[in-house]
């Protein structure tokens, strides 16, 4: 199966794909078992992740999927035929697919569920926010974001933006992407003469490795 | 004949048996763990309050994070300093600078007009990165697992991640360079999870009203992305490839183009954009907290990079855009 195969789905779980996106995939999942099976493991370790409480989820899906294709705006009467007869077939594997998890439920000792209490065996000392080792400074450079109206600045605040949305929330870190421009900017720092110098940056030369 | 209740049973042993062997077979897989996390990170539900230093900053923030029937719903919101916010769902983000009382919006945006990035896809980041698990500690009353991502050269900064033992939902960061020296930490000192999860914290503070509201002014749709980038960079440096492209614009009209390079772990955006006088771009390295970016003017276009990378990074793949050779 294709990353991009994947990535659709992906898309799809969280309800951000397009209609027409949307409706491909599903009538492939009525004929691909590998993207069905792909499908229904998403949404166990999604289900596992998100109902930390052990109930059953995911009983409604079917039926969800079942009214979004419903709900589609009627397409040109020369593609009617292709999604006619391959709807009922993909329902019946997106229903599948929902069987199987309901029977998989999660129950209580899920992933999610921690071991009560703060003593557990086995957990080591509370891990302490300050270490002994100081934050290195960043290379001197002028802040990207500032206040201001200015061209140059709005540009620069839509750069960022799209560029987290386009790269941060789906890398891996989610939130941890935005942090920067919620964090209070410092002061503006002059333009450095070159990079290379600054990579050689203010860093204490005794600062060691915290490990 | 076996019942379907027998079969039922059978099934889901089956499955759990499955299911308990896969994880129990990553427990020790560094990739797995990232996996997990980026899994969590993105598909659960969670709410809590963490710590965030920088240099001289120390910002208190309480995110709020809901995935559900309508997708992922998220507020990121500064408890300490300026009230700041991001406020982000599947139509957009919003990003509230409480010191101008503006709101920056970018609505247009959908993912799936730009793939998802792949997570280590296909072990890409130990190209780049040294992955290894580290010992068990406890943050925010949880038990966590150290993963350490150690970069391999300086062109992409390492992490060091505390990962929820059972989630692998991330309550402790800490962003390192190449030298191994910290830059910034995040921790939680308290956080909910799944069904303990307050939606009502997603609500965007009343204040916003009295806001004014920009639009950003990026092109947004899809654009297009089969076609070959018009420009790019000659050069990345090791590890860095093409894994998504948009471009919008006709010829002899103003063009946008947006090319995202990953090594599996960070990320750079390439801003090629016709049409911006040199008059209002600042040229030269900026930074905003840990991410850089650098600007220029190069055969008539406006060139940006930005990305969760040391400054070299952005400098040179700045430096190296042209007009593409197909």
């Amino acid at each position: 199966m294709t990353t991009e195969s994947r990535e659709h789905l992906s898309c799809l779980m969280d309800g951000e794909i397009s209609r027409e996106t949307g409706r491909f995939l599903v009538r492939r999942l009525g004929a691909d078992q590998e993207l069905c099976a792909t499908w229904a493991r998403y949404h166990l370790v999604r289900d596992c992740l998100r109902h930390q409480d052990g109930r059953l989820v995911g009983n409604g899906l079917s039926s969800r999927v079942r009214r979004a294709i419903d709900n589609e705006a009627a397409p040109a009467p020369s593609k009617r035929w292709s999604a006619s007869w391959l709807k009922p077939a993909a329902g019946m594997a997106v229903a599948a697919s929902v069987a199987l998890l309901a029977i998989v439920a999660v129950g209580p000792g899920g992933q999610s569920q921690l071991p009560a209490g703060e003593n557990a065996a086995g957990v080591a000392a509370a891990e302490s926010f300050t270490t002994p080792q100081a934050l290195t400074p960043l290379p001197v450079s002028q802040q990207a974001s500032l206040s201001g109206q200015s061209a140059d600045n709005n540009r620069m605040n839509a750069y960022l933006l799209r560029h987290y949305q386009a790269t941060g929330a789906t890398s891996g870190r989610g939130f941890v992407t935005f942090v920067p421009i919620v964090i209070r900017p410092s002061a503006v720092q002059p333009v450095s003469a070159s990079v290379t110098d600054d990579t050689q940056s203010e860093a204490e030369p005794d600062q060691a490795a915290e490990r | 004949m076996m019942n379907l209740q027998a079969a039922k049973r059978l099934l889901a042993v089956v499955c759990l048996t499955w299911a308990g062997l896969a994880v129990a077979g990553s427990d020790d897989d560094p990739e797995a763990w990232l996996e997990r996390m980026s899994t969590a990170m993105s598909q659960m539900s969670y709410q809590g309050t963490f710590v965030y230093v920088q240099g001289e900053d120390v910002v208190t923030m309480r995110i709020t994070h809901v995935s559900g029937d309508s997708g992922v719903r998220e507020r990121l919101v500064s408890v300490s300093g300026a009230p700041r916010e991001v406020l982000r769902d599947s139509s957009g983000v919003r990003w509230v600078l409480g010191d101008d009382h503006s709101v920056l919006q970018d609505q247009g945006f959908n993912r799936t007009f730009f793939p998802q990035l792949p997570l280590d896809q296909q072990g890409q980041a130990r190209r780049s990165y040294a992955l290894k698990l580290a010992g068990v500690s406890r943050v925010a009353g949880q038990s966590v697992r150290n993963l350490i991502v150690l970069p391999r050269d300086e062109y992409r900064y390492g992490y060091s991640l505390w990962l929820e033992e059972h989630s692998a939902m991330l309550l402790k960061w800490e962003l390192i360079d190449s030298d191994h020296k910290p830059l910034a930490k995040l921790m939680f000192t308290d956080i909910r999870m799944g069904a303990e999860v307050d939606s009502s914290e997603l609500q965007p503070s009343s204040q916003l009203k009295k806001f004014k509201t920009v639009e950003s002014r990026l092109p947004i749709g899809r654009g297009l992305s089969s076609s070959q980038p018009r420009w790019r960079p000659s050069s990345v440096p090791p590890g860095f490839e093409l894994t998504a492209h948009r471009y919008f614009g006709q010829k002899d009209h103003a063009i946008f183009e947006h090319l995202v390079y990953s090594d599996g772990l960070a990320a750079v955006s390439v801003y090629v954009e016709s049409e911006v006088s040199s008059a209002d771009q600042h040229s030269g390295l900026s930074r905003l907290g840990t991410t850089h970016a650098f600007s220029r003017i190069g055969d008539g276009m406006s060139i940006t990079v930005v990305g969760d990378v040391p400054a070299i990074t952005v400098k040179e793949i700045a430096e190296a855009v042209a007009p593409a050779v197909n």
